[in-house]
């Protein structure tokens, strides 16, 4: 933690991330109004000392919706991501540790899935079981499955081989638990490195899909959907699509810059 | 004037040297010392071994000779001069000019250090463009010449292969050809046997011998084997933690050394004439371990490849090997890397899959599956890389105590106390228990895994190099701790190593192997017979005589 911190990329990760950790769990107190009410007398106003970053199409304050979406948007990324971990973390290791046939076939159908693009692959998915933020979140953990299963499965392949793997296997230990307690916390720190840069990509992608009307729907103040409402009035106040664009990159840096200096940090030739 | 006369007597200054040379490099802990105040000299023609261990400094000193100081390196005073001129003024594109032409340098592993990507010609072919400014069929005729030099057979073709077509001799050789194309003044070897065959390293060394005959070159030897130094170095520096301890003549300063750290060094080294285990057990004592017809293969084509009609056959590891230990018997088994020593060690410790009979402790198996829990409590492994052997996850405590629960040998409270008496029996305080292996030394981490070997109780410990990638000071002291406890335990023990120089102090009984065949079994004490299978005698007078001090 210490030498995440002394890392430059780290501490930027860190900070923007410290910033939309505050707004994820304090954004609905600090907001100043109910993100749902209208103010029909100052619609797509700029920013004022009342409405900081001024009021979209329906006189709803913008920062109050920023406050209150970032609960709803990291809450998908960060969900979306673990659930995507977990399957893909699982299938990996199992492929890995077995090995053989069985790997080989659940390696060339994950390679059928790499095949199709992320967003194609979620756009899909909603398709077939409709719109809304749960299923959006389920596309999303589903679309990065086999590329964390690949980087799971690598991970396991170069530890299997270590000879403290051998070791316990001369010793006759049980799979179970050459798989649990040998290869599997040592398979932990790529996993995390990989999850955490795949954090900013599900909150794109859920961005997108909201923006696609297929994600969050209306009144929701997901950062996506915010853009999507309010783009036909993007020329008579900017600030209603740029503001929730800028949350949504800041966001997405942040988890970046910090899955960035994560792989520095637990990559040993990158130290010095 | 004063340059007339040093042209006028070349040889006068030396070709190399370092003036109080201090070097340092900046961590987050501050600033750390490599290099304290260093004195070198080297005349033409003459080589310096420089000998110390691993973190000694010795790798910093030709990097800063290089220039290929890393960038939190300080250089905090003194000269670097090559045939008096300073290196540390010299700016980088003249650097450049000097790297190759004048400073020639061989690294430890020549498959790290050819690119993969390009011919060997290329590579050779390279320096001599640049630095002789000769024409590209220029360059190559007199490749082959530099080729043929080192004892290349058919130079032209070596010339057309890429890297991974070569051994990793004529690698090596290519490396060396490269080094001395421009008629360097000096060249530095950094550890340029390490990763090489006894008898391939015998030779590169005599190549060396004759070039450095030939051309006069001075030479940087750097080496943490003693033994080896002590026979192509003219004088030895003797370093220890970035400061030079002693230097002198090979002869005198082996035959007489003064500081306690080289005393130290050479007591260390292997001498196969003062014994380390106790006298071999009775020959009525019982067999413990009979392999029949021992086979193993390696790889073999996949479902896929069948079908495609691609891939490689299977390649035996091991053949036929039949051997036998008796009980408290220590077995050595010597052979190069790849000989086939390690998977014979790995088929007995049930690692890899196997055909054959393995008849050991009451059991006798056909097949690795065959292997019961029982089997594999009496026969333990211990690697070579304890950095790979130890998993980083888990604490000394927990990797020791493992054996214990797995086959039910101490519970509850007794195996905490188990543990602290087999860190005693390794000679390791009780408070490592509660440590992960990162804070703990290469010799100190071997120690955990004997212990670990051990806390089995098992009749038969599989030692594969065991040794081999500790330091000198180091080794020695692990192998009198295997032997004792060994002695205590009664267990057998297979010794699997390349240094004949150490098997000899260790093994009762010495099999060696080559290329995946059993050629000799014989007793220790008849190592030297004139009956010995060819291929040992070749391994024997290839080996570096041990130093006698």
């Amino acid at each position: 933690m210490r030498d995440l911190l002394r890392h430059p990329t780290g501490l930027a990760g860190a900070v923007l991330l410290a910033l939309i950790a505050v707004m994820t769990i304090f954004g609905p107190l600090i907001a100043p109004y109910d993100p749902q009410q209208f103010h029909p007398l100052s619609r797509l106003q700029g920013p004022s000392v009342a409405y900081w970053l001024g009021t979209d199409q329906f006189g709803r304050d913008i920062l109050s919706r920023i406050l209150n979406g970032a609960r709803s948007t990291i809450l998908f990324g960060l969900g979306a991501t673990m659930a995507g971990v977990a399957a893909g973390g699982a299938i990996g290791l199992i492929a890995g540790a077995i090995g053989g046939a069985v790997d080989s076939l659940i390696m060339r159908l994950l390679d059928g899935l790499l095949a199709v693009p992320d967003l194609l692959f979620t756009l899909l998915i909603v398709t077939v079981l409709g719109g809304g933020s749960g299923h959006a979140m389920l596309a999303v953990a589903i679309a990065f499955m086999p590329g964390l299963a690949r980087i799971a499965r690598s991970t396991v392949l170069s530890v299997r081989t270590r000879e403290f793997v051998l070791a316990a296997q001369a010793r006759g230990e049980s799979p179970v638990y050459v798989i649990a307690c040998e290869i599997m916390p040592n398979t932990i720190a790529p996993i995390i490195v990989e999850a955490t840069i795949r954090v900013s990509f599900a909150i794109m992608l859920g961005a997108t899909l909201g923006f696609l009307g297929l994600g969050a729907q209306p009144p929701s103040t997901e950062w996506g959907l915010m853009i999507a409402e309010a783009r036909q009035y993007m020329f008579r106040n900017p600030i209603c699509v740029a503001a929730p664009g800028v949350a949504i990159a800041l966001a997405a840096l942040g988890f970046n810059l910090l899955g960035d200096a994560l792989r520095d940090l637990t990559d040993p030739r990158g130290r010095r | 004037m004063n340059t007339a006369i040093a042209s006028a007597r070349p040889d006068a200054r030396p070709a190399l040297e370092a003036r109080a040379y201090s070097l340092a490099y900046e961590t987050p802990d501050g600033l750390v010392q490599a290099l304290k105040s260093i004195d070198i000299s080297i005349p033409r023609g003459k080589t310096l071994g420089l000998v110390g261990e691993s973190g000694s400094g010795k790798t910093s000193l030709a990097w800063a000779i290089m220039r290929y100081l890393p960038r939190n390196a300080r250089e905090l005073g003194g000269e670097l001069l090559l045939a008096g001129e300073s290196l540390r003024a010299t700016s980088k594109s003249q650097i450049a000019d000097i790297r190759g032409a004048r400073i020639g340098m061989v690294f430890q592993d020549p498959s790290t250090s050819l690119n993969p990507t390009l011919t060997l010609g290329e590579q050779l072919a390279e320096t001599l463009i640049r630095h002789r400014k000769m024409s590209k069929a220029q360059a190559f005729s007199e490749g082959e010449a530099l080729l043929a030099r080192t004892g290349i057979t058919r130079p032209a073709a070596m010339m057309k292969r890429y890297p991974h077509e070569a051994s990793g001799g004529e690698k090596q050789r290519v490396v060396i050809a490269t080094a001395f194309a421009c008629d360097p003044e000096c060249i530095l070897f950094d550890e340029p046997t390490t990763a090489l065959d006894t008898i391939t390293s015998r030779q590169i060394l005599d190549i060396f011998q004759r070039l450095q005959q030939d051309t006069g070159v001075a030479a940087l030897y750097i080496s943490h084997d003693l033994a080896l130094v002590s026979r192509i170095a003219h004088d030895v520096a003797v370093i220890h933690r970035g400061e030079i301890v002693e230097r002198g003549a090979t002869a005198t300063l082996f035959r007489n050394p003064q500081h306690d750290y080289t005393r130290a060094l050479i007591a260390a080294a292997p001498r196969p004439d003062i014994r380390l285990s106790g006298p071999a057990p009775d020959t009525a004592a019982p067999t413990v371990l009979a392999t029949q017809d021992l086979t193993v293969r390696y790889g073999g084509r996949s479902l896929l490849q069948k079908l495609m009609g691609r891939g490689e056959a299977a390649v035996e590891g091991a053949r036929k090997i039949d051997l036998d230990i008796r009980e408290g018997e220590v077995l050595g088994i010597v052979g190069e890397s790849g000989s086939g020593k390690s998977t014979i060690a790995r088929a007995i410790a049930g690692i890899v899959d196997f055909s054959g009979t393995i008849s050991f402790d009451g059991h006798v198996v056909q097949e690795r599956g065959a292997i019961s829990r029982s089997y594999r409590r009496a026969a333990q492994i211990i690697f070579q890389n304890p950095d790979a052997s130890l998993n980083p996850r888990q604490r000394v405590g927990e990797i020791i105590a493992r054996p214990l629960k797995l086959y039910g040998l101490a519970k509850g409270g007794a195996i905490e106390a188990r543990v602290a008496e087999l860190l005693a029996q390794v000679r390791l305080p009780a408070e490592f228990a509660g440590r992960y292996p990162h804070q703990l030394s290469g010799g100190e981490k071997q120690r955990v895994a004997i212990a670990r070997a051990f806390a089995a109780r098992p009749k038969l410990v599989i030692c594969d190099e065991i040794t081999s990638s500790l330091d000198v000071s180091v080794q020695a002291a692990v192998a009198r701790l295997l032997v004792d406890l060994q002695a205590e335990s009664k267990a057998s023990c297979l010794f699997i190593t390349h240094d004949l120089n150490l098997v000899r102090q260790l093994a009762h009984r010495i099999a060696v192997v080559y290329r995946g065949d059993l050629v000799d079994l014989f007793e220790a004490a008849d190592f030297d017979a004139q009956k010995r299978h060819p291929y040992t005698r070749a391994l024997l007078e290839a080996m570096p005589p041990p130093i006698h001090p």
